[in-house]
């Protein structure tokens, strides 16, 4: 604890008092936080799912008077059964900084100045208007949030694609999940896991693939850790490209070189057929063989564009497929001893062990991430470890409602909440739940986030509306699209609920309405949808996002298509959304259920949870006796033949260190909640460039030293730290994102999954110095 | 609820098992250090045992930590073990539950599983800090650094405006001698004896009847005003 | 950089009229207890003439009984 002299002596002064008055009166309390006059009996608690990360924690908010004064796990949630994280426990924290934007802000003469907030939604309508009519309707955009209510989501797709025309919708989990999802429809043809989180309470081996679970899924890792506890024979495998919380805590912690991970996944295949593990029985009746295009490129270029091809093989071609991945030359490639590829394919192998895999950025901030997403299916489907409890490969999501919103209303620039634009009949459903011409839709998709980005610096857009999200600080490459956002006749409009990086290019900030003090609906990686009443009143002149978009779609004259009252607008949205997911297969659970229950999983069909699809015994939409994979027309699970394939940009001579970033346990993404909390930023007030003790030897450089690093994009200087709580190998860095004092994505590369467009994290070339 | 109660079964156990083990203790260590002495009276005499310790080969942790042992007892007779007081635990807090943030030095290589539950599941001594551990209400959740973190700068990202409940009042039974109620959230707090019982207790709610065992028996939980109304227009 | 600590004690039914009247002054911080009518102030004064001078404000004060220093520090 470094601690300043003078605040030593205050602090000795203060202790003396107290010590004074504790003897001159027993059981004398002064506490730290400062009181209502309210007292402890006078809290209120109701429920409301984490504002944090995908697990979906289920809290109780704990207010007072006007004021949410507490926090506990609610014991009612299946996901957390009580227990929340750090960063939950202070959650309600979050609504107190006082900076909070509460006001509208335009700029004027290059500052924000208040406003009223009708004049500044009357002139973000009337820029739209004139944007719309001077360059076309593709020059408006809408970049939104996986941390986006589902109402949210829910107007800003109808507004842009129903109403104004426009595929320009995208969020933020295009950042984050979009490897996922194309790796569920690709394999599945139906996006979101078929398992759910009792796989953990029932599995006896779990593989962590590359992700960090013990401080980005805590109460979930937690959960597994009960299940070891429990049970002598449980395992936990680390499988990742450095040394974590979660490598500590795991049974064996297996080091594998960047990008690798699709290498060893074959290699896993290799040995569980050349073994005889393979589960004919469910490969023969549920599994057919794929392959695609290779040499897909990378996406640095604008208007870059990869469409893959499907071709049907057969097993026979598959094995043979798998000869260039046998242990031994893997083991030279990823640096994987042989005998622990072994370990991991005889854990999978064995009929009497039910794995769960876990995975999240590691795989799919990846530039073959749709393939590695691919390729650990084919070790569950080979082995037909899925679909059933503990056998589960688990896509675990990184925001709390990427699922809930993004991924199942649809906000990206291809999606329908049902279908696709690109199918006549989704359109023709969405025209008319939407009550708008089919005609308004268009069929063809804009651009992905990236190539949305690039396209307001090219000025093909030239107005973007941005919700709850901070891309001028996890954009990558971020100098380009920066400058690309300030450049003249650009008009950023933000909706905020503090200042960060991206108010700091808007021309106007709306003040947003932040979660419990406005109705919502999340939903979290398992499937399961979590509503909150508004609990607290909505400070100054905030409003929710998703009156915001009413308020400005009536301004365009589409009051027709968004009718609903002050009072009941986000039912009245949900039991509308509801409509597009009415089969079996998506049924979603009606309004007063979620309003009463912590929590329902989807499908909900017949008043019960599916909580394992495709299997017949758990899942009312599949037919036949065991499983029925009917996400695919031929009603089978596909195994895709996806090879190893370098990364973008790897270490050279000059850039000889891999760059790594990632988030850790204190911070939610960029800070803009969780600095404003000061026990978190007392724990973590500062970014670092975690070095290996060895490089760090070599190059001079000490715990708390500066250093700088450099790509061919950007630099930054950072502090050095050195056996902390991470230790990368040797030739690799890893830098969380959280500071925006240190905007580490000047330095990363904008390369992405072709197939996903999902950009690569963790993975470009940079060189270190001492600065 | 169920759950809840079977743990508190549990914790009442391990809360007898403590009890019993530290009486133990308490009446072991001194007689323990008694019989060391008494072994080495020849060698031993008060001028010359300087020097047989000076001779004794220890590693580099090894002397202070020798030393220390012969501390605890002193200390802890003399009182001079720095009390926990309760401005103190609500220091570490902020609001009524909130998990305390960790007040000592901790290594970052310090896994996910943990290093804490040595001190903090059945109490320990510290020479660092000349104190003794408080325990935890919930041994069962190991991942420790899950919830509780250091603070290791003490500036702020942005001042907040956040306030939050009054603390309860002390000892507030609701006759004069009776049993107080249990003014806190019994969330993760049902086990008794890790914060009213022993040596790493908060002093002004240390009880001195821990071997009664039954504790809810006679405390109930006072968590809610109100009184009772017949529904009735009778 | 003079640093003292006192306890504070309010005249009778005074303890939030002078928690507002201590919170009011400059250099000090006030500190009140939950559940007793006494309240810990601190005083960090930037030199010995602005401490004089804040020493008169605090013997001024009508809600304040009395005050008990507990620690004392004058700087160097």
């Amino acid at each position: 604890m470094s601690i300043s002299r003078r605040a030593f002596i205050k602090n000795m002064a203060v202790n003396s008092a107290v010590a004074a008055a504790a003897t001159l009166f027993p059981g004398i309390s002064f506490g730290d936080w400062k009181k209502t006059d309210l007292p402890a009996g006078s809290i209120q608690w109701q429920k409301a799912p984490c504002r944090f990360c995908g697990t979906g924690c289920g809290l109780l908010i704990g207010t007072s008077g006007d004021r949410a004064v507490a926090v506990k796990g609610d014991p009612n949630c299946s996901v957390n059964k009580g227990l929340c994280c750090v960063k939950g426990y202070h959650s309600v924290q979050i609504l107190y900084g006082n900076d909070r934007i509460q006001k509208a802000l335009i700029r004027k003469n290059g500052k924000l100045v208040e406003a009223p907030i009708q004049e500044a939604l009357d002139l973000v309508a009337s820029k739209m208007k004139s944007t719309i009519k001077a360059h076309g309707k593709d020059s408006v955009s809408i970049y939104g949030s996986g941390q986006w209510s589902i109402a949210d989501g829910y107007a800003a797709s109808k507004l842009f694609k129903g109403c104004i025309g426009t595929n320009n919708v995208e969020a933020n989990a295009r950042l984050c999940m979009a490897s996922a999802v194309t790796g569920f429809l690709t394999s599945f043809g139906l996006d979101e896991p078929m398992g759910c989180y009792e796989d953990m309470d029932n599995a006896d081996v779990f593989v962590t693939w590359g992700n960090n679970m013990a401080e980005m899924h805590p109460v979930l890792f937690s959960r597994m850790l009960a299940n070891r506890k429990s049970k002598d024979h449980v395992r936990i495998i680390d499988f990742a490209t450095r040394t974590t919380r979660t490598s500590q805590a795991a049974d064996r912690s297996i080091i594998f070189k960047p990008q690798t991970d699709l290498a060893v996944a074959n290699a896993i295949c290799y040995e569980i057929i050349r073994n005889k593990w393979v589960n004919w029985g469910f490969v023969k009746k549920h599994v057919s063989f794929h392959k695609g295009k290779t040499n897909i490129g990378y996406g640095t270029e604008d208007h870059f564009n990869f469409k893959d091809k499907a071709e049907t093989v057969d097993f026979k071609a598959y094995k043979a497929f798998l000869e260039d991945y046998t242990p031994e030359k893997v083991e030279k490639l990823s640096g994987v001893p042989a005998k622990d590829i072994r370990y991991l394919a005889a854990l999978y192998g064995d009929p009497g062990k039910k794995v769960t895999s876990f995975w999240c950025m590691g795989m799919n901030q990846h530039t073959r991430g749709t393939w590695i997403n691919n390729l650990v299916y084919n070790i569950h489907l080979l082995t037909g470890k899925i679909s059933s409890p503990g056998n589960s490969p688990f896509s675990l999501t990184g925001q709390p409602s990427a699922c809930g919103t993004v991924r199942e209303v649809g906000t990206l620039t291809h999606k329908l909440p049902h279908g696709v634009v690109m199918k006549e009949g989704a359109r023709k459903m969405a025209a008319e739940i939407w009550n708008v011409p089919v005609e308004n839709i268009d069929p063809k998709p804009t651009y992905h986030t990236v190539e949305m980005f690039r396209a307001l610096d090219r000025g093909d857009i030239r107005f973007m509306w941005v919700q709850v999200t901070n891309p001028m600080v996890t954009m990558p490459n971020l100098n380009r699209y920066r400058a690309g956002a300030e450049k003249e006749d650009r008009f950023m409009v933000v909706s905020e609920i503090y200042p960060t990086p991206t108010t700091d290019v808007a021309d106007v900030v709306l003040p947003s309405a932040l979660w419990v003090e406005r109705e919502g609906f999340f939903g979290n990686s398992e499937r399961r949808t979590q509503h909150n009443v508004q609990m607290v009143p909505q400070p100054g002149e905030t409003m929710c996002n998703t009156w915001q978009i009413i308020e400005v779609a009536r301004r365009l004259g589409f009051e027709k298509q968004f009718p609903w009252s002050r009072e009941t607008y986000i039912e009245d949205i949900w039991n509308e959304y509801t409509r597009f997911h009415d089969h079996p297969k998506h049924r979603m659970a009606p309004y007063k259920e979620l309003k009463a229950r912590s929590g329902v999983q989807w499908p909900f069909v017949d008043g019960k949870e599916t909580k394992w699809r495709y299997n017949a015994k758990y899942d009312p939409a599949a037919k036949g006796e065991d499983f029925d994979f009917y996400g695919k027309p031929d009603h089978k699970a596909w195994i895709w033949l996806r090879p190893y394939e370098p990364p973008a940009e790897s270490p050279d001579g000059e850039y000889p260190f891999w760059l790594n970033t990632g988030r850790v346990l204190e911070h939610w993404h960029t800070g803009s909640m969780t600095r404003r909390i000061p026990i978190l930023h007392k724990a973590m007030p500062e970014s670092y460039v975690e070095i290996n003790p060895q490089d760090a030897a070599d190059l001079g450089i000490t715990n708390g030293a500066k250093v700088k690093i450099s790509s061919r994009r950007g630099s930054k200087v950072m502090k050095a730290s050195i056996n902390g709580r991470g230790i990368p190998p040797k030739g690799m860095v890893f830098v969380p994102f959280f500071d925006e004092s240190y905007l580490i994505n000047e330095v990363t590369l904008d390369a992405f999954c072709p197939i996903s467009k999902q950009p690569d994290y963790k993975k470009c070339a940079v060189k270190l110095e001492r600065a | 609820m169920m759950n809840e109660s079977d743990q508190n079964k549990d914790q009442k156990k391990i809360g007898k098992v403590f009890l019993v083990f530290a009486g133990i203790c308490i009446l072991a260590l001194p007689l323990a250090v008694l019989a060391a002495f008494s072994q080495h009276t020849e060698e031993t005499v008060s001028a010359a045992q300087p020097a047989a310790v000076q001779q004794m080969d220890f590693d580099s942790q090894g002397r202070v930590i020798f030393e220390s042992y012969d501390n605890i007892v002193k200390d802890y007779l003399e009182g001079l073990s720095t009390e926990r007081t309760l401005e103190e635990y609500y220091s570490r807090r902020q609001y009524l539950g909130s998990p305390p943030y960790i007040p000592h030095k901790v290594k970052d290589s310090d896994g996910a599983e943990m290093a804490c539950l040595t001190c903090h599941a059945q109490g320990g001594w510290t020479a660092e800090l000349k104190r003794h551990t408080p325990l935890t209400p919930h041994p069962e959740q190991t991942a420790c650094r899950q919830c509780h973190i250091p603070e290791t700068d003490q500036t702020l990202f942005q001042p907040n405006n956040w306030v939050s409940v009054q603390p309860p009042r002390l000892g507030r039974a609701y006759l004069p001698g009776g049993p107080p109620p249990i003014p806190h959230e019994l969330q993760m707090r049902g086990n008794c004896i890790a914060c009213h019982v022993g040596p790493g207790a908060v002093t002004a709610i240390r009880v001195q009847h821990p071997s009664r065992g039954n504790c809810r028996q006679c405390h109930v939980p006072d968590l809610f005003p109100g009184l009772f109304h017949r529904n009735s227009d009778y | 950089m003079p640093v003292f600590s006192y306890l504070a004690y309010p005249e009778k039914g005074a303890k939030e009229q002078l928690r507002n009247d201590l919170a009011g002054l400059d250099h000090c911080e006030v500190l009140p207890s939950d559940n007793e009518e006494v309240l810990v102030l601190v005083t960090d004064t930037p030199d010995e003439h602005i401490e004089k001078d804040l020493k008169k404000k605090l013997e001024g004060l009508k809600s304040l009984q009395s005050l008990g220093m507990t620690f004392g520090h004058t700087g160097e």
